[in-house]
């Protein structure tokens, strides 16, 4: 039996947007490994996101509980959630978010800057074969390229878990491929676990595990017994 | 480097425009604070110094004459540390090459041969006057430069109707003159008035006072009750015609410093918060917006797990260095106008030396402030970034709050285009952002117009001085009070045309406890030359045995016409009368009352007498004119009335129009700082909207109107508000400069407030079209792309 990394019990997240209650997580139990990368996979507004944001602390459930091996993520207040994502936690984000002002190199360096044992932003940057484009600027760089920094920003911390949220949402397929590519290295290789949102179908099959999402609910959970190749999906 | 460090760097450097206009606001609050402070201090330390070194009296009085020995009783009077006598007479002068005549003040030095113990002139060159001497004489420095005198030089002297030729033996600088002022003058003139020390036999000599003295000065003990020494002193010399002793705050000299100490420490805590108010908010707005703009960044940070205190101290920071910045500018601009302004008080006042001590706690406070005010602005956006929710931050803010109200009803009803519909449904969405533009404008207009007043008030004081009020040519001063004959012997003078006499009188005046010493000026009834003019400009005439009181007295005095007033003459037969005041009149220097020539006559029971005779000449004879009472006995000096207000039009034109000049800069500075940043953030709040407009088949000067329409629709309304903060700010400024020595009107024609309000617009149009240049350039089709 693998470690459990993550290990959620009911958990719900409830929006109020104007008079109308939303329930974006309606009593989520779901158990992530170490060392594995699963797939989130639904339409929009099924909750996959909300469920990422509090899973990285980014945002607090409204009941259940999140664990984070023996770390209860729903008790912990503002600053603790802070410690935790700075120790523990790797995002990639769909829009990249790099600093426009800072240059690649610059950009992994903010999170080395604060991480407790992080990896020269250079061998991150190498990692993701960006070592040619170590001083460009966001704005001189590919959707690709960006993405691809952004995702060395997020293992330089070597991080436990590598969070990421729609990373190939705004990139044509063979860019992505790249990215993806990416992504499975640094599970393969440092043993990072990793959790992947997509509502693209065809990244499942890359997948340890996959995990469909319907309504704020989890509809199935699979595990993929043949894995392929990043660079074999095609979209 | 952090990388986080590199961020704010770059951030500032793109910033580096708004950073600029709110960096230059700062720095002129940096800058008055540091000029003013730093010369209030130079003022200060310096004449603090020279009054020490050179044992400044603590108390003045003069007699008529007085025996030598009274002075061991002088000395004798409890809380007195040292008492000197002397001498003192004005003598008329007749300097080489110079057709007009001058005055001097002729102090008589010791017997000794060494220099007085108190009031201790510094000798700037060659040496004092020999005991024995009777044509040697010391001068003061400045009269020596201005009329290009050196050490051996002759001039004529009018002594008790003897000219005496006089040799310099030496230049001097005395405490007692740092401004120093002739007999009934307005401004130092160094060129015809000079203070004179001679040996005090041949002063005494000459005008009968051996074995006598007409001044005294004293030093007080530590603990002193000044008040008490001057009422023991009056007493002691009032049997010798004692006219009434003083302390500092009544010399001449040093009322005048004191005032323009008080006044640049006025200006040093008055006008810097306005600057700061203004910067903090400022920072406030663009700070604010940046935040606004990096939202998903400062939800990416947290995301990486910086902290709330970092990612507040970033912003705080980025506010910090335009605080710096501001700071530096301010600092070498403040350190530079300070010593430069140092040097011209040096040359306005007679100091010998100018102690200018860089004060580094200005420095520190001024830089403390500046930043303390970046910080204040920046707090509270650099608390609402923190305290985002990452996951808030990271997706997109709500679309602004656009509600239906009464307002709206009413903007539908004036069916505006959609532009401007636009506009006004901003200002009513921001209102507090709107207010404190408003606001910021206003103060810029406000502090052109109180400045601006002056130059008004100035050319006021100057038509009521000088074309109203004292409409002669010429003021002939007597060495001592005459008959009404003397007039004769003046208009028998070559060039003459009209003479009237007036008496100056010692009194003091009392209301209950308040009291005042002043002189009453004592003219015939009808007389056109010197008259007392109302607040409407009307000629106002005593009829009877009232007494006409100016404007300041009134207030001093609390009195109103018809009240009663206690008059004590300090002279003559020192008696005491209770007089009704008749009427109240516009003076601005000085303080004063005036009473008919048969109305005091009756009231001391004597015959009329003059002290100054008042004089309208013939300009062809004007050489033959002052050529002829330098050798006139009775004369001890003259006041060119032409003179005095040609030199007063300089003097009030060239700091006027520094001033002015000033102040325009200043409130350019507040008015660029706002307009630029206002329109900076406005466009980059609606460059999708403004985009869309353009897509949509706007053009671009449509777009730019909506732009342009908000902030001059601010501008304009901000306008009413400066008026009438600049009025009130003006009123301030007259009355905290409104002493016994002048009073400043409050003059505001509409043109005051027309400059203020074209300058300022005018300012803020040109900063609001260097950012509509913007428009023409923004790429439509990536700002409707970019991620909200």
């Amino acid at each position: 039996m693998p470690e459990t990394v993550f290990h959620t019990e009911k958990l719900v997240k409830t929006y109020r947007t104007g008079g109308a209650e939303v329930h974006a997580l309606s009593g989520v139990d779901l158990d992530l490994y170490a060392s594995e990368l699963t797939v989130l996979l639904g339409p929009s507004g099924s909750g996959k996101s909300t469920l990422l944001n509090i899973l990285g602390g980014l945002d607090h459930a409204t009941s259940g509980k999140v664990m984070f091996r023996d770390l209860d993520l729903t008790v912990q207040s503002d600053r603790a959630l802070t410690r935790f994502r700075r120790d523990h936690v790797g995002f990639v984000f769909q829009f990249y978010n790099l600093v426009p002002s800072l240059t690649a190199r610059e950009n992994v360096q903010m999170v080395t800057d604060i991480a407790p044992n992080p990896m020269r932003a250079e061998e991150a940057l190498e990692r993701v074969g960006m070592s040619d484009r170590i001083d460009h600027f966001p704005a001189e760089l590919s959707g690709g390229q960006q993405q691809r920094v952004a995702i060395a920003r997020a293992i330089a911390k070597r991080p436990e878990v590598l969070l990421c949220d729609e990373p190939t949402g705004a990139l044509d397929s063979s860019t992505g491929v790249q990215v993806l590519e990416a992504i499975r290295e640094i599970n393969e290789d440092l043993g990072t676990t990793a959790i992947v949102i997509t509502h693209n179908a065809a990244i499942q099959a890359m997948a340890h595990r996959v995990v469909r999402f319907q309504d704020g609910n989890i509809a199935s959970v699979a595990t993929n017994d043949t894995r392929i190749a990043p660079s074999e999906i095609v979209w | 480097m952090h990388a986080l460090d590199k961020k704010l760097l770059r951030d500032f450097r793109r910033l580096w425009g708004q950073s600029l206009a709110i960096a230059l606001v700062l720095a002129c609050g940096v800058m008055i604070l540091l000029t003013a402070f730093g010369m209030y201090r130079a003022l200060d330390d310096t004449l603090a110094a020279f009054y020490e070194r050179n044992e400044f009296a603590d108390v003045w009085a003069m007699t008529e004459k007085a025996p030598r020995p009274l002075l061991t009783e002088i000395s004798a009077l409890p809380g007195v540390q040292t008492a000197e006598a002397r001498v003192q007479e004005y003598l008329m002068l007749d300097l080489p090459g110079r057709v007009k005549s001058a005055t001097g003040l002729a102090l008589s030095l010791p017997d000794t041969g060494a220099l007085p113990t108190l009031n201790v002139p510094l000798l700037r060159a060659g040496r004092l006057p020999d005991p024995q001497a009777s044509d040697e004489v010391m001068v003061n420095e400045p009269f020596a430069e201005a009329n290009g005198f050196e050490i051996g030089d002759t001039f004529e002297a009018l002594m008790s109707g003897q000219k005496r030729r006089l040799t310099i033996t030496g230049t001097a600088l005395s405490p007692e003159f740092v401004y120093a002022i002739g007999p009934g003058t307005l401004m130092p003139d160094d060129e015809s008035f000079g203070i004179l020390w001679m040996p005090q036999a041949m002063l005494a000599s000459a005008f009968d006072m051996s074995g006598a003295f007409n001044s005294v000065t004293l030093s007080l003990s530590r603990g002193a009750q000044e008040d008490q020494v001057i009422e023991a002193l009056d007493t002691l010399l009032e049997p010798y015609g004692g006219t009434g002793a003083h302390g500092r705050d009544e010399q001449a000299s040093n009322a005048f410093i004191a005032t323009e100490i008080k006044q640049l420490k006025n200006m040093a805590t008055i006008l810097p918060p306005v600057f700061f108010g203004i910067s903090a908010f400022l920072v406030n707005m663009v700070i604010g917006r940046i935040i606004a703009l990096e939202r998903a960044e400062i939800g990416l940070l947290k995301a990486l797990g910086y902290t709330d205190l970092h990612i507040a101290a970033h912003y705080v920071l980025l506010a910090g260095l335009t605080a710096v910045l501001g700071v530096v500018i301010g600092w070498v601009t403040g350190g530079l106008s300070a010593r430069w302004m140092a040097g011209e008080y040096a040359q306005y006042f007679k100091f010998p030396y100018l102690i200018f001590n860089v004060s580094y706690d200005a420095y520190a406070i001024s830089g403390f402030l500046a930043l303390l005010t970046a910080a204040v602005g920046a707090l509270r956006s650099a608390m609402g970034a923190a305290a985002l929710p990452p996951a808030v931050a990271m997706s997109p803010p709500a679309p602004p709050r656009f509600k239906r109200s009464l307002f709206d009803r009413a903007l539908a009803a004036l069916r505006l285009s959609q532009p401007s519909m636009m506009i006004w449904r901003s200002l009513f969405r921001w209102p507090l952002r709107a207010a404190f533009s408003a606001i910021g404008l206003s103060l810029a207009v406000a502090i052109m117009i109180s400045v601006g007043f002056f130059s008004y008030s100035m050319s006021s004081i100057a038509d009521i001085a000088f074309n109203q009020s004292n409409r002669e040519d010429i003021v002939l001063l007597f060495t001592k009070e005459r008959s009404l004959s003397a007039l004769e012997d003046i208009r028998t003078l070559p060039g003459v045309m009209e003479v009237e006499g007036e008496l100056f009188t010692p009194v003091t005046l009392r209301n209950g406890p308040l009291e005042k010493q002043l002189s009453i000026t004592t003219r015939g009834a009808g007389a056109t030359l010197a008259r007392s003019i109302d607040e409407a400009g009307r000629v106002v005439e005593v009829d009877g045995p009232g007494l006409l009181i100016t404007t300041r007295v009134a207030e001093v005095l609390r009195l109103a016409p018809g009240d009663s007033v206690e008059v004590e003459f300090m002279s003559g037969r020192r008696e005491t009368y209770s007089l009704t005041v008749a009427g109240v009149t516009e003076q601005f220097f000085g303080l004063g009352a005036f009473m008919t020539r048969e109305a005091m006559s009756h009231l001391t029971r004597s015959v009329p007498q003059i002290s100054v005779a008042n004089v309208t000449l013939d300009p062809t004879e004007d050489d033959a004119f002052n050529r002829a009472i330098k050798d006139t006995p009775l004369i001890s000096g003259a006041v060119r009335v032409t003179d005095m207000k040609a030199s007063f039009d300089a003097t009030v034109e060239e700091n006027i129009s520094i001033m002015n000049g000033l102040f325009s800069v200043v409130a350019i500075l507040i008015t660029v700082g706002l307009t630029y940043n206002s329109a900076r953030i406005q466009l980059s709040e609606r460059a999708r909207e403004l985009a869309s407009l353009r897509i949509l088949g706007f053009s671009n000067w449509e777009v730019s109107y909506i732009l342009i329409g908000e902030i001059m629709l601010i501008a304009a309304l901000a306008q009413p508000l400066g008026w009438l903060i600049g009025y009130g700010l003006g009123h301030l400024m007259a009355a905290s400069f409104a002493s016994d020595l002048y009073t400043i009107p409050m003059v505001l024609p509409p043109a005051a407030y027309a400059t203020a309000s074209v300058v300022v617009l005018g300012t803020a149009l040109a900063s609001v079209l260097l950012v509509r240049q913007r428009i023409d350039r923004l790429d439509l089709v990536s700002v409707m792309k970019t991620r909200e």
